[in-house]
């Protein structure tokens, strides 16, 4: 961790420069991740995307309080409004639904997938990782051997398949996405692992009779965390992705739930008539991953700044 | 070399089996089985049994594991649920029309992004250099298939400058001239995601390349920029983005399925989500195992690639476990 600044630690530093009289006021001690989250700040792109999420989670955990209609609501009287109906704000679909209320619940479906998905990914893809780089030999070449196997197809095939062998429910997508999103994680945390196994703190730690275990959750676990949440960010934006293109499909969130997906693929039908109702939905998932991945970037590089300072920044050309 | 090619054949063919392997468990679990795959529907239980008998489906999952195996490679896909017809038949005719709209998307892609990568690099934070990491983010976060809607409601619909959908205007000949305006939409979304990654990954590594010694000799000994950037830096940069273009295959194999969705191309991708919708698992089955093969190829090509043109590779290799 050179180049970072470690804050003084209260005892060493007694005398500050130009010391006032009076009670003097502890030197500030700042933790890694206290600094890392001053850096995230500085980051507009990063405080964007996250005021944008936080948005986002505000609108999906009071969705039943904001929308002015039941989502699965169906009255055919009403279908097809446009834009600007009155109290349908954005109008309504084929079946008379409330456009903009079925948009606030679907920011729930969303939402739990990408998240379940990434923690779930990211749980079973460190654990594999760890295992792996931790003990090599058999049980490494089984794990990676699987992560070829998976990297070999391609993995919305995958997922439609097992999705049309075992049935679409809200739980097994969250599963099925999970159970193919975990091999990136995997192979960064097995990396890290195969390095730390060789260091002189480890080889202490095994010395002092620590159990396996022990040494990987506690003491190596800890090294690797900045870049497995670092994917796990990214993983959010793409879960939200993944699960929308299933759910267009057909093969995702089925009725009377709803996601952005699912009202995309009603949308096409209805191109012609009203246009802009393939608009919104595409629109909150862009709007979701973008922030997610600005997140993502923005904790990248605040807890590795090395990669921000970069090379000196230099104009040449012809 | 041969020793590093050998090695990454047998763990192709290793990795080839698994995925069968796999992919034979998934048809066990499957509802009904392979009963149903390989059954003439429709039969009362007796004659049901003396089929399965027949075809051996009464015998042990291991035997019949390898009997399908048989199968398989002797072009034996299976037959349909509905209509009972065989697989290879409705599968061969989409794998030319996937093709055709990966390869222009693919190659279009690629010709429009290393340059532009290399531009990039040359510039950095330049004017260029950011509206291709805007793209890159746009690329990244947007759902192809609402790109593609989009697309549609706006040219096809509203301004009614391209075809809707298909491959082909129907009643008309089917020759390139009817192909080509039908490509322009899909195959400009897909090309706009393939460029997302490919601008962001010739600029990296062109920049990797560029802060090196052996650059910063050449410009000391007085060589033209021009001639530093194409003749010393861009062959050593080119090497990592063969092993990128080998790890997209899967994407280029079978990401189409929503693109060729959107546009009802009559594409394998297209085919493996009508299948997956009438529970086709035999088609489901044969498309999976097609595409693994097709990537596990195109890996061992780009690796083996790799190796011819970075000899370092197999030297890494052969020191025990290259992390």
């Amino acid at each position: 961790m050179s180049g970072i600044p470690i804050g003084e630690s209260p005892l060493s530093g007694n005398s500050l420069p130009g010391g006032n009289p009076g009670p003097e006021p502890a030197p500030r001690v700042m933790s890694l991740g206290g600094m890392a989250w001053r850096r995230f700040l500085r980051n507009p792109f990063a405080v964007a995307g996250l005021v944008v999420l936080l948005f986002f989670v505000i609108v999906a955990l009071f969705a039943r309080f904001i929308a002015p209609f039941d989502p699965a609501r169906i009255d055919l009287l009403t279908s097809n409004l446009p834009f600007g109906s009155g109290a349908h704000i954005l109008g309504t679909d084929e079946l008379g639904r409330d456009i903009f209320s079925r948009l606030l619940y679907s920011s729930q479906v969303s939402l739990l997938v990408g998240f379940s998905v990434a923690f779930v990914s990211v749980f079973i893809g460190t654990l594999i990782g760890a295992v792996s780089g931790y003990f090599g030999g058999f049980v490494d070449t089984f794990f990676m051997r699987m992560v070829d196997v998976l990297n070999s197809v391609p993995l919305l095939f995958l997922n439609i398949l097992m999705l049309a062998i075992f049935g679409s429910s809200f739980v097994l997508l969250i599963c099925i996405l999970a159970l193919t999103s975990w091999m990136g994680v995997a192979r960064l945390v097995r990396g890290t692992f195969l390095q730390l196994r060789e260091t002189e703190y480890v080889e202490a730690a095994k010395a002092l009779g620590t159990s396996d275990w022990r040494i990987i959750t506690y003491h190596m676990i800890r090294n690797a965390t900045a870049p497995i949440i670092v994917n796990a960010t990214l993983m959010i934006g793409g879960a939200i992705l993944s699960e929308a293109a299933l759910s267009f499909l057909g093969l995702g969130i089925q009725p009377p739930q709803t996601s952005w997906g699912q009202m995309l693929s009603n949308a096409q039908a209805y191109m012609l008539t009203d246009p802009l109702q393939a608009v919104y939905p595409g629109l909150c998932i862009l709007v979701v991953v973008l922030a997610v991945n600005f997140i993502g970037d923005g904790i990248q590089s605040a807890i590795d700044p090395r990669r921000k300072v970069r090379r000196p920044r230099r104009r040449w050309g012809h | 070399m041969r020793e590093y090619f050998l090695r990454r054949l047998l763990q192709s063919v290793l990795v080839l089996f698994l995925v069968s392997l796999v992919t034979f468990a998934l048809i066990h679990s499957a509802p009904g089985g392979p009963v149903r795959i390989y059954l003439t529907p429709g039969l009362s239980q007796e004659a049901a049994k003396v089929q399965a008998h027949n075809l051996g489906l009464d015998q042990p999952i291991p035997i019949q594991y390898v009997r399908w195996l048989g199968d398989l490679l002797q072009g034996n896909f299976g037959y349909t649920f509905k209509n009972h017809i065989p697989v290879g038949k409705i599968l061969w005719p989409t794998v030319g029309n996937t093709l055709i709209l990966m390869g222009v998307a693919w190659f279009l892609s690629l010709v429009i992004a290393i340059p532009w990568g290399i531009y990039n690099s040359t510039r950095e934070y330049g004017l260029s250099d950011q509206s291709a990491a805007v793209i890159s983010y746009l690329g990244f976060a947007m759902p192809t298939f609402w790109f593609g809607i989009l697309l549609q409601e706006l040219f096809s619909l509203k301004l009614n400058w391209l075809p809707l959908s298909d491959m082909y205007t129907m009643g008309q000949a089917r020759n390139i001239l009817n192909l080509l305006p039908h490509l322009v939409l899909p195959v400009t979304v897909l090309t706009l995601g393939f460029l997302a990654a490919y601008v962001k990954y010739s600029r990296s590594s062109m920049l990797e390349v560029l802060f090196q010694d052996y650059i910063r000799t050449a410009r000391a000994k007085g060589m033209p920029e021009r001639r530093v950037v194409f003749r010393h830096a861009l062959r050593n940069a080119l090497i990592p983005i063969i092993t990128v273009l080998g790890l997209d295959l899967p994407i280029l194999v079978g990401g189409a399925a929503l693109t060729e969705s959107v546009f009802n191309w009559p594409g394998m991708g297209r085919l493996f989500v009508e299948m997956a919708m009438a529970r086709e698992y035999s088609v489901l089955m044969a498309i999976t195992l097609l595409t693994a093969v097709i990537v596990i190829l195109g890996n061992l090509l780009a690796d083996i690639l790799y190796a011819v043109v970075d000899p370092r590779v197999q030297l890494a290799g052969r020191g025990g476990r290259a992390a």
